[in-house]
C-alpha cells in the first residue's frame, strides 16, 4: 500500500472517468503526457458503460465502451484512481496546480482480487444495486457490475455488518478491513474537469407519481432493462413482473421547465427515448410504444433519419404535455394530456408502464474544489466556457479545461469531440508551461 | 513451430458459456499436441485474467497464445498488449471469435455451438503453431500538416497545431479567409461578431511563423500515405502585388467596368471583377476574378499594384497528415419551392446580409419590411427530397435572427412557420426569448407544408396550423425568409482527390460515429467542422481541435509504427506479370529490376495488408505476413482432420 500523504506528480489531472474524461486522458497519454484520472465511483466508464445500445447507430454500448476502458486501464501513461476525489486545487504562480487527492478504501487488496465473486455469494447483506438503478439488489461485498473496470470486489462499508463471511470465502485472502483513507499531494500542470451529469430526480414532479406508482420508472432504469448486462433478461414492470404491452414515455421530464429550475433542453432525451422505443419494439414485438413530446429534437448526424425509422416501425409520437398520472388498482396508469396534433383536446389514455425521460443536470460542488481561483459557472450551473466560440474547453481559470457534459448537455459523439478539444488545449498549455512561454 | 501454447477460453460472463460448453472446449484443446495450458476463464479481459496470461508467458515459457472470446475488434489490442508486456511477440497471439461467430449465432443449438467453438479454436491453434514473430515497420513521418479550408474550423486547427510546434500549410480555395462566418455579423449567444472572430483567428495565424497560408489554392493531386503524403497544389494568381498601394486599389475597383452578382452577398448585390468582399477582409488585398475580367486594362491605368504577368503555379508539398475542413454550402431552393422566385422571398443567409446592409430601416427592394414570415426546414428534413437530415444550426440561427431584427428595427413582427423547434440544449433560451418578444409560432402538419402565393401583388403564407387546433391561417408577409439548411459542398473535387468516403447524407464520413468522429478510413486524413455534418461554431471548433489532436498524434514523434501485416514478394519466382499492379487499391506495388530481372516491389509503408494482390498473382509469388500460405494451410488441415 502506498504510504499516506505521498507527493505524486503528473502532467494532467483529469477529474471524472466517464467517456469524456477517458477520451481526454487517452489523447494526452498518446502524445506522451502522464495523466492521473480520479474517479469518484468504483469503476470508470461513467454513464456510457451502463447504457444499452446507443443512438443513432444502435451499437452495443458495453461492446464499444469496454475496449476504450481497457485501453485506458492498460495505458502506460495513465494512472486511474477509483473511489477517489480531488479537492483544494490551488493554482500556483508558475501556472502549475496542486491538489489533495483522497482515496476511499475499498477494503479489498486490488492487486490480489481475481473477481471470482465468492465473497459476493458469501455475503448475507442485501441492498439496492445502484448500478442497476435500484431495479434489483446486490450484496455489501460486491463487484460493481460485470464489465466494471477495474473488475474487482469492494466492500460497501456503510451496509456491511462486519460478519466476516467474505473474508472466509475469499480464496486469495484479499479482503482487508484495516484499509484506511489514503491521501496524496498532487502536482500537475493542467486540470481537465469531466465530471459529467446527474439525472433529474422525478420525485420533484409529484403529479407523475414516481416513487409512489410502481410502474412509473426512469429512462435510466429502462436503459438497464435493455442492456446486455440487464438484470432480468427481459422487460418487466415492477409491480407484478408482467411483461408490459403498452408503454408510454414522457419526454422533457425535468427539462424545459422553469418550475423545477431547469429551463434548458437536455439534448439527449428525445433521442434516447426514440432509441429505447426501437429496442422495445424488438424485445416486445407485440407492445405499443407511445412518446408524449413537445418537440422531437432529432438534430444530429443521422438523428432525423433515426426518428423517421422509429415512426416507420410503428412507434407512436403524440405531441402533448402530460399533466397528470393516476394509478389504477391493477397497476396500470392513466395519463391525462392535451393532444395538440389531435386538435388540442384533453384526453386520457391508459398504459401499463410509464417511462420518464428524465433530463440531465450538472454535478454540484465542482467550483468548490478550487481554492484560490474562481471557477465560474454558467447560469445553469454547468462549468462556464470563457471563450466558447474559439476555445470551447477553456474555463475561467487558465490551465483548467472542461470536457463532456460537465459544460452542458450533449451526447456521446459531442462528448468525444469536446474531450478532443480539451485535451488539445491542455497539451498546448503544458507545452507552453514547459517552454515557459505561457501567460498564467 | 510453437510447442508451448497457452489457450484461454472465455465465458464472457454467460454470453458465451450459456450456449457453449467452454469447459469442454478447454479440455479438448488440452489434448492437442503442443498445447501446454488450456483453461477457461469468466472474463478473459478482466485484469486478473490478463495477469494470469502474462504470468503463464513469463513463468511457464509459453511461446504462443490463443484467446477464444468476443470479436477481435473489441479485444485484439488488449491481448496483444498483454503478450507484448509479458515479452511475447504480439504476432504469436491468435484470436478466436467464439461469441459473435458462434455462441450468439447458434443460441438455439447448444451442442452444435460447442462443436463449432472447438473447430474455431482448433484452427486458431494450428495457425499460432506456424506463426512468426514480426516487428512493426518504422517509417519517418513529416512533421508537417496540411489543413484544407480556412473557415473558422480550419483556421482554429491550424493555429492549434502551429502552437504545438507543427509546421502547417493552410490551403484556402477562395482568395479570402473565414468561410461562412465571414458572411455573418452578429453571432448567437455572444457579443463577438463573425468578423471579429475571423479577425482574431487571422491575426493569430499571421503571427505564427509555423503557418503558411495559401489563398486561391486547390489540392489537385495526392500521392503517398500516412506520414508521407505528397500533394500538388494549384495556386491561382491574385494579379495584384503583395505590397500594394491601398488608395490606388480603391480607384482600380471604382474604374473596373465589369459588374457581376456578388456571391458573398448571395447574389443580392453586385461587385466588380476586381473586388474585396468587405473593407476589412483578410488578407487585405483585393483580387481579380479572372473568369469575369475582360482584360480591358482600366485598372492598370490607375493602379501600379496590378500585375497581369502573375502565372498559375503548381506547388509540391510533403505532409504527414491532412486535416480537411472544407465546410458547407447553404441550400439553394428549387424554382417555386416555397415561393422561391417571388421577389420578396429570400433565404436566411441572404436575409442576414440584408440586415447587415440596412442600418436604421429594414428595407428590401425599396419596400419597408414589417411582417416577416420564416419558413423552416427548407432543404432539410425532406420527405420526398434527398436531404433527410436536420440541418441543426437553423432553428437557433433563425430565432436569433428574429431577436436581432427586433432589437435593430423595433417595429417588426415575426411569424415562424416551423416543423417543431429544435433549439437543443442551452439554445432553448433563445426560443424562450423570441417567444417573449411577441413572435408568433405556427406549425404545419408533416404532409401539409405551408403554401406561399401571390395575391394581388401581396405575398401570402397559408398554413393548416397544429398549434391552434388545425385552423387554416393566412399571414400577409412583406418578406418571406426561407430557412435554408446546410448542404455538403457541391464541388466534390477535393473528396475525389483524397478519396474520402461520404455517408448517406453526402457529408464526409467518419470511421465511427460515436467514438472516432474526426478520423476517416484513409489513414492520416482527418475531418473537421461542417464538412462532416451540420454544426454550429462551437461544435465546429470542438471537432477542429479534436482533429488537430489526432493529426498531431500522427506526426509529433516524426516516426510512425505501422503494422507488419503486408504483402511480400518472392523474388525468385516473380515473373512481373504485372497483375498485382492493377489489383492493389493503394498504389503500393511498383516494378523494379533486380539482377537483370523485372520483379514486383511492395512499398511497405503504403501496403495496408488487404491481400488483394495475392489471388491474382500468376506465379503465386506473393505472401501476406501474418497470414502466410503455410499458416492458412495448417488451419485447413486442422479443420479437416
Ligand atoms: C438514459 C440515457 C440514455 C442515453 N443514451 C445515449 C445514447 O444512446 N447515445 C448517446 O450518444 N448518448 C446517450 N446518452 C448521453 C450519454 O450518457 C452522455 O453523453 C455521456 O455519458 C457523457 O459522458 P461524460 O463523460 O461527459 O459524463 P458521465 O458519463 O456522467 O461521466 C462522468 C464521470 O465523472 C465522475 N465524477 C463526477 N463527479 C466527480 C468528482 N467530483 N470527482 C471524481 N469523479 C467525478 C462520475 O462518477 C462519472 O464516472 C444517454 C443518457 C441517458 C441519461
Ligand atoms: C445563416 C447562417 C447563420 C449562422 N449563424 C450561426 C451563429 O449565430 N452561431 C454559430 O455558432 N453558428 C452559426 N452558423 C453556422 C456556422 O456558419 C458554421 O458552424 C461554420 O461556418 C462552420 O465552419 P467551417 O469552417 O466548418 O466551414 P466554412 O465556414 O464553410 O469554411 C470552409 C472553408 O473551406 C474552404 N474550402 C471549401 N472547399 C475547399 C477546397 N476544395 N479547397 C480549399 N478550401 C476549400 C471554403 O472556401 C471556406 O473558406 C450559421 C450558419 C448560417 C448559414
Ligand atoms: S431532448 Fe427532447 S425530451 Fe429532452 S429536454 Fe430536449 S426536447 Fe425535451
Ligand atoms: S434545425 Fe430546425 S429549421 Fe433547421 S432543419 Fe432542423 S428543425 Fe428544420
Amino acid at each position: 500500500m502506498p504510504e499516506n500523504n505521498k507527493t505524486i506528480e503528473y502532467d494532467a489531472l483529469i477529474i471524472g472517468g466517464g467517456i469524456a474524461g477517458g477520451e481526454a486522458a487517452l489523447n494526452l497519454a498518446n502524445v506522451g503526457y502522464k495523466v492521473l484520472i480520479v474517479e469518484k465511483d468504483l469503476s470508470i466508464g461513467g454513464k456510457m458503460i451502463l447504457l444499452s445500445k446507443v443512438f443513432p447507430t444502435l451499437d452495443c454500448s458495453a461492446c464499444i465502451t469496454t475496449p476504450k476502458v481497457s485501453e485506458i486501464m492498460r495505458h502506460p501513461n495513465i494512472t486511474v484512481f477509483t473511489s477517489t476525489q480531488a479537492s483544494n486545487i490551488i493554482k500556483k504562480d508558475d501556472g502549475t496546480f496542486e491538489a489533495t487527492i483522497t482515496k476511499q478504501p475499498r477494503y479489498v487488496i486490488a492487486e490480489d482480487c481475481t473477481g471470482c465473486q465468492l465473497c459476493e455469494q458469501a455475503c448475507p447483506v442485501s441492498v439496492d444495486d445502484q448500478f442497476q438503478y435500484n431495479l434489483v439488489g446486490r450484496k455489501a461485498a460486491y463487484i460493481p457490475f460485470s464489465i466494471a473496470s477495474p473488475r474487482i470486489a469492494a466492500i460497501d462499508i456503510a451496509n456491511c455488518t462486519l460478519c466476516g463471511a467474505c473474508e472466509r470465502a475469499c480464496p486469495t485472502k484479499c479482503i482487508d478491513f484495516t484499509q484506511t483513507v489514503e491521501t496524496y499531494s498532487l502536482k500537475a500542470k493542467t486540470v481537465i474537469i469531466a465530471t459529467g451529469f446527474q439525472l433529474f430526480d422525478p420525485t420533484l414532479i409529484p403529479r407523475y407519481g414516481y416513487g409512489k406508482f410502481k410502474n412509473v420508472i426512469t429512462a435510466m432504469q429502462m436503459e438497464r432493462q435493455l442492456a446486455p448486462t440487464r438484470p432480468f433478461n427481459t422487460i418487466l414492470r415492477p409491480s407484478d413482473g408482467k411483461m408490459p404491452d403498452n408503454i408510454a414515455y414522457i419526454l422533457c421530464t425535468g427539462s424545459r421547465d422553469k418550475t423545477v429550475g431547469n429551463p434548458i433542453c437536455s439534448q439527449v432525451c428525445c433521442m434516447y427515448s426514440t432509441k429505447q422505443a426501437q429496442l422495445l419494439m424488438g424485445a416486445l414485438p407485440m407492445a405499443d410504444i407511445t412518446l408524449y413530446y413537445l418537440n422531437i429534437r432529432a438534430f444530429g448526424k443521422g438523428f432525423n433519419e433515426f426518428y423517421a425509422q422509429a415512426q416507420a416501425m410503428g412507434v407512436q409520437f403524440t405531441k402533448g404535455k402530460v399533466a397528470k398520472i393516476t394509478e389504477k388498482e391493477n397497476g396500470n396508469l392513466l395519463l391525462r394530456y392535451e393532444d395538440i396534433n389531435g386538435g388540442g383536446v384533453v384526453k386520457e389514455t391508459e398504459h401499463d408502464m410509464v417511462v420518464l425521460s428524465v433530463g440531465i443536470l450538472p454535478n454540484q460542488g465542482i467550483a468548490e474544489l478550487f481554492s484560490n481561483d474562481e471557477l465560474v459557472l454558467d447560469p445553469y450551473n454547468y462549468i462556464g466556457q470563457s471563450d466558447f466560440l474559439a476555445s470551447p474547453a477553456q474555463t475561467s481559470i487558465k490551465g483548467v479545461f472542461v470536457a463532456g457534459v460537465a459544460s452542458g448537455p450533449m451526447d456521446i459523439p459531442d462528448s468525444i469531440l469536446s474531450a478532443g478539444s480539451a485535451s488539445s488545449d491542455a497539451a498546448n498549455y503544458i507545452r507552453h508551461l514547459n517552454k515557459k512561454t505561457v501567460s498564467v | 513451430m510453437k510447442h508451448k501454447i497457452g489457450v484461454y477460453i472465455c465465458h464472457c460472463g454467460g454470453n458465451i458459456s450459456d450456449y457453449v460448453d467452454v469447459k469442454r472446449v478447454a479440455e479438448e484443446m488440452a489434448k492437442i499436441e503442443g498445447v501446454e495450458i488450456s483453461v477457461d476463464t469468466i472474463f478473459a479481459c478482466a485484469d486478473s485474467s490478463q495477469k494470469q496470461i502474462a504470468n503463464d508467458i513469463k513463468e511457464k515459457g509459453i511461446d504462443g497464445i490463443v484467446v477464444a472470446s468476443c470479436s477481435p475488434k473489441l479485444h485484439y489490442p488488449t491481448f496483444s498488449s498483454v503478450a507484448e508486456h509479458a515479452g511475447l511477440n504480439k504476432y504469436n497471439y491468435v484470436h478466436a471469435n467464439i461469441r459473435e461467430q458462434c455462441s450468439w449465432a447458434h443460441s438455439d443449438n447448444k451442442p452444435k455451438a460447442t462443436e463449432k467453438a472447438i473447430q474455431i479454436v482448433k484452427a486458431a491453434i494450428a495457425r499460432v503453431k506456424e506463426s512468426e514473430a514480426l516487428e512493426t515497420i518504422e517509417v519517418d513521418s513529416q512533421k508537417i500538416i496540411a489543413v484544407i479550408g480556412a473557415g473558422v474550423a480550419g483556421m482554429r486547427a491550424a493555429d492549434e497545431l502551429a502552437d504545438l510546434g507543427i509546421k502547417v500549410y493552410l490551403i484556402e480555395r477562395e482568395f479570402f479567409v473565414g468561410g461562412r462566418i465571414a458572411q455573418l455579423d452578429y453571432l448567437c449567444s455572444t457579443t463577438e461578431t463573425g468578423k471579429e472572430l475571423v479577425t482574431r483567428l487571422y491575426e493569430k495565424i499571421m503571427d505564427n511563423p509555423n503557418i503558411t497560408l495559401f489563398t486561391g489554392a486547390e489540392v489537385i493531386e495526392k500521392k503517398g500515405s500516412i506520414g508521407n503524403f505528397n500533394l500538388k497544389v494549384k495556386i491561382t494568381p491574385r494579379y495584384i502585388k503583395n505590397k500594394c498601394k491601398k488608395d490606388e486599389l480603391l480607384k482600380a475597383i471604382e474604374v473596373c467596368p465589369v459588374e457581376v452578382l456578388d456571391e458573398f452577398n448571395f447574389g443580392i448585390t453586385k461587385r466588380k471583377a476586381i473586388y474585396k468582399n468587405f473593407p476589412s477582409e483578410y488578407p487585405q488585398i483585393p483580387t481579380i476574378d479572372s473568369k469575369n475580367c475582360t482584360r480591358c486594362g482600366e485598372c492598370e491605368k490607375v493602379c501600379s499594384s496590378i500585375d497581369f504577368s502573375q502565372k498559375e503555379e503548381v506547388l509540391d508539398l510533403s505532409v504527414g497528415s491532412i486535416l480537411v475542413a472544407t465546410g458547407f454550402d447553404p441550400y439553394t431552393p428549387k424554382e417555386n419551392e416555397f415561393g422561391w422566385g417571388i421577389d420578396n422571398v429570400v433565404t436566411l443567409p441572404q436575409f442576414r446580409r440584408i440586415i447587415n446592409m440596412c442600418d436604421d430601416k429594414l428595407v428590401y427592394n425599396g419596400k419597408k419590411i414589417k411582417h416577416i414570415a420564416y419558413i423552416y426546414c427548407v432543404g432539410s428534413r425532406q420527405v420526398d427530397g434527398e436531404n433527410k437530415y436536420c440541418s441543426r444550426y437553423c432553428c437557433t440561427a433563425t430565432l436569433y435572427t428574429s431577436i436581432l431584427t427586433k432589437n435593430k428595427y423595433k417595429d417588426v413582427q415575426s411569424y415562424h412557420f416551423t416543423r417543431g423547434i429544435r433549439t437543443y440544449g442551452k439554445q432553448e433560451i433563445v426560443y424562450d426569448k423570441s417567444s417573449r418578444q411577441g413572435d408568433i409560432f405556427l406549425q404545419s402538419y408533416e404532409d401539409e407544408p405551408p403554401m406561399i402565393e401571390q395575391k394581388k401583388g401581396k405575398t401570402i403564407v397559408k398554413i393548416n396550423d397544429i398549434l391552434t387546433n388545425k385552423m387554416e391561417l393566412e399571414v400577409e408577409a412583406d418578406l418571406v425568409v426561407l430557412v435554408t439548411g446546410i448542404e455538403p459542398r457541391k464541388d466534390t473535387n477535393i473528396s475525389e482527390v483524397l478519396k474520402i468516403p461520404k455517408g448517406r447524407d453526402k457529408f464526409y464520413n467518419e470511421i465511427h460515429m460515436k467514438l472516432r468522429p474526426v478520423e476517416t478510413v484513409i489513414d492520416g486524413v482527418t475531418i473537421a467542422g461542417a464538412c462532416q455534418g451540420p454544426k454550429n461554431i462551437m461544435e465546429s471548433m470542438n471537432s477542429a481541435l479534436s482533429a488537430a489532436a489526432k493529426s498531431y498524434s500522427i506526426v509529433n514523434k516524426g516516426k510512425l509504427n505501422l503494422p507488419p501485416i503486408i504483402a511480400v514478394v518472392n523474388k525468385e519466382t516473380c515473373t512481373w506479370c504485372n497483375k498485382c499492379l492493377d489489383a492493389c487499391p493503394y498504389d503500393a506495388i511498383s516494378k523494379i529490376s533486380e539482377n537483370g530481372k523485372d520483379i514486383a516491389f511492395v512499398n511497405e509503408s503504403v501496403c495496408k495488408g488487404c491481400g488483394m494482390c495475392l489471388p491474382v498473382c500468376e506465379s503465386d509469388s506473393l505472401e501476406l505476413l501474418g497470414y502466410t500460405n503455410h499458416e492458412i494451410e495448417n488451419m485447413i488441415k486442422a479443420l479437416v482432420d
